[in-house]
């Protein structure tokens, strides 16, 4: 869930609730109020009733008079009572003949003495009119809580879209950003110091990696060039040695065993320097090559490789051409197939196919499918080969990478095949 | 035939000249940049090695000089910096060759003569070794002129080990010869041994000596 609806919800369940149970509150108290005053209103008519009646008990036929005045008046009524009656309010409904409809009454009872005789005085005040301002009112709330609602809830969506749009800026930024790739985050202004200060934070972390990240670089590509020139000697020196008139076999022997060794050490280098060019962009120069005729230039060497050791190579090759860097393409090339015969079974067939932009190398291999993403990584090899690098399949990895080209890896009836879709 | 060697760094000094002057070249070694402007302004030089990390600037420049000097020296650019962007500026400024360090022994005496082959001998490329003629442009052999049935890689070998003649050349450098400079080594040298065979077979056929012999299995030396 975004930040933004779980603040809106918030706020709005609240008002929702707030709505709820203001509106009956208000409305009970409000109902609460008005009857009382009607109440104190009956009340004070029947005080002033009594008063009045009281002024004319001297009447002989006062009787007659009160019996009149009840059929006359609409709200007292008086009426002689067997009893004495409690005092009381009640709110009752009355049926009115002229609008056909029960209406609420409020009406209060009690009893007097007149010239000794009990009578039970009624008064009673129609409550028509206060049900319909309580109506009112609280329809008019509902109506302004609702309007309260509603806008709050539209202005503090489109404010807090406002005020995030920052925030999600710097985030689809990151979101972006690469660190091989990007030079750094543009910066993103904003009126909330929050978000500045964000901002900023996040631009010096990225900075910060991105220099730690190309000193590491430069660091590969320093150290690789340093080494090339010790090797060099150490080179040399075991030309010369090899020059000497009375050099014996078991010397001959550490010799070549030395070679091997520096041999190694050099292709290392080379292979690390590779990566980093690759990841520097070096290799900017494109041109149309025609990958069929590289692929047979290459097939003197790689019979020389694979014939001595009983293995055979057949090519299908349709023409094609792609724009690439062409050292790129061609160690991508030579790294596959080095990869192919170093890792085949004896006298087997490697073939080499090129059909639909992709160029497929498949050898006879050991009965089990290898971890592609694992032996992409650098120097993860397979234990039974010294001569490898542990390089080879990493940089084939990357200039695919690189060049946006698509590598498979297939394993099935006992043959690897490595497909490469430009 | 006078070379000269710009090169800072003592100990590969050493071996380079030592290996130079046993092919019979006359080898003359500049430690500076400035001291190798020095001697390309006073005197010819057939070849020019040159290191591009020198302590007192770039070979470029010297190379640069070189050129605008209108010397036609050979130049091969050695160098641990192998980017190519050095390569391509260093081969437009005219070099006529680009070596990266580390190098074998054997390839450096390879390009160097065939630098010197193209300074020299304008117009007769051939190389004669006895009975051996080699046709350069035309890449045949011939022996007593009778002409050698030799494949592309054979003849490529013929010459790397001629260029190298009375040296112990080392598996190593004539694999990384063969397979070029991109190549992730494999180790597997079978492959010299049938190219050696053959090429003995068909030189002794032909009524030539064997020249190839090999040398405790660690490489091979043409020699009368």
């Amino acid at each position: 869930m975004r930040l933004l609806q779980v603040n809106l919800r918030g706020s709005l369940a609240f008002s929702l609730i707030l709505v709820l149970v203001s509106i009956p509150v208000s409305l009970l108290s409000i109902r609460a109020l008005l009857n009382e005053e009607v109440d104190e209103s009956i009340a004070a008519q029947a005080e002033q009733f009594i008063y009045h009646v009281k002024g004319f008990e001297y009447l002989d036929d006062l009787e007659t008079d009160l019996q009149v005045l009840d059929k006359l008046s609409s709200n007292i009524h008086i009426q002689p009572s067997d009893g004495p009656i409690r005092e009381n309010y009640r709110t009752l409904y009355l049926y009115d003949s002229i609008d056909h409809e029960e209406k609420p009454f409020r009406r209060f009872e009690k009893s007097i003495l007149i010239k000794g005789k009990a009578y039970k005085l009624v008064v009673r005040m129609s409550l028509v009119e206060n049900n319909d301002l309580i109506m009112t009112i609280g329809l008019v709330q509902l109506a302004v809580s609702f309007l309260l609602a509603a806008g709050l809830l539209l202005l503090n969506r489109s404010l807090s879209r406002r005020l995030w749009k920052p925030f999600y800026k710097t985030l689809d930024h990151l979101k972006a950003y690469e660190l091989d790739k990007n030079q750094s985050m543009s910066k993103e202004k904003s009126k909330i110091t929050e978000f500045n200060d964000l901002n900023t934070a996040v631009i010096h972390l990225v900075d910060r990696n991105r220099e730690i990240y190309l000193q590491q670089k430069e660091f590969i590509e320093n150290a690789s060039h340093e080494l090339q020139t010790p090797i060099a000697i150490f080179q040399s020196k075991l030309d010369s040695l090899m020059q000497s008139p009375t050099l014996t076999q078991s010397e001959a022997d550490t010799i070549m065993e030395l070679e091997l060794t520096t041999q190694r050490m050099a292709r290392l280098n080379k292979n690390l320097l590779l990566l980093s060019k690759i990841d520097n962009d070096q290799f900017m120069d494109k041109e149309d090559i025609d990958i069929s005729a590289l692929i047979n230039g290459q097939r003197d060497f790689l019979v020389d490789m694979a014939e001595p050791g009983g293995l055979k190579i057949e090519s299908y090759l349709e023409k094609l051409t792609i724009h690439v860097n062409r050292a790129l393409i061609e160690v991508l090339l030579s790294n596959l197939f080095n990869n192919a015969i170093r890792h085949s079974t004896k006298e087997g067939v490697i073939t080499i196919v090129i059909s639909n932009r992709t160029v497929s190398i498949s050898n006879p291999g050991q009965g089990r499918a290898v971890d592609m993403n694992r032996m992409t990584q650098r120097f993860s090899k397979d234990s039974r080969d010294s001569s490898s690098t542990g390089l080879g399949l990493a940089i084939v990895k990357k200039i695919c990478d690189s060049a946006h080209f698509n590598l498979a890896y297939e394993f099935r009836n006992s043959i690897h095949t490595f497909s490469i879709t430009f | 035939m006078k070379i000269l060697l710009v090169e800072d760094e003592k100990q590969l000094v050493k071996d380079v000249t030592s290996a130079l002057r046993q092919e019979g070249y006359v080898c003359e070694v500049a430690f500076s940049a400035a001291e190798a402007s020095d001697k390309i302004a006073s005197f010819e030089y057939d070849c020019i090695l040159l290191d591009l990390n020198l302590p007192d600037g770039n070979g470029l420049s010297i190379l640069e000089s070189v050129k605008a000097q209108g010397k036609s020296d050979g130049v091969i650019i050695l160098t641990a910096k192998n980017s190519p962007d050095d390569k391509v500026r260093g081969l437009n400024l005219g070099a006529d060759d680009y070596l990266a360090k580390p190098f074998y022994m054997p390839e450096l005496l390879a390009r160097v003569s065939a630098i010197i082959r193209r300074k020299r001998f304008d117009g007769n490329k051939e190389i004669t070794f006895n009975e051996l003629a080699i046709d350069l442009p035309g890449k045949s052999a011939t022996v007593h002129g009778k002409i050698l049935d030799l494949t592309p890689r054979e003849f490529s070998l013929l010459i790397f080990l001629v260029a190298n003649k009375n040296r112990v050349v080392s598996k190593h450098a004539i694999a990384e010869h063969l397979s070029g400079d991109d190549a992730d080594l494999l180790d597997r040298f079978d492959f010299i041994y049938s190219h050696i065979k053959n090429l003995k077979r068909k030189i002794t056929e032909a009524g030539g000596r064997d020249y190839f012999k090999s040398v405790y299995g660690l490489g091979y030396k043409f020699s009368a």
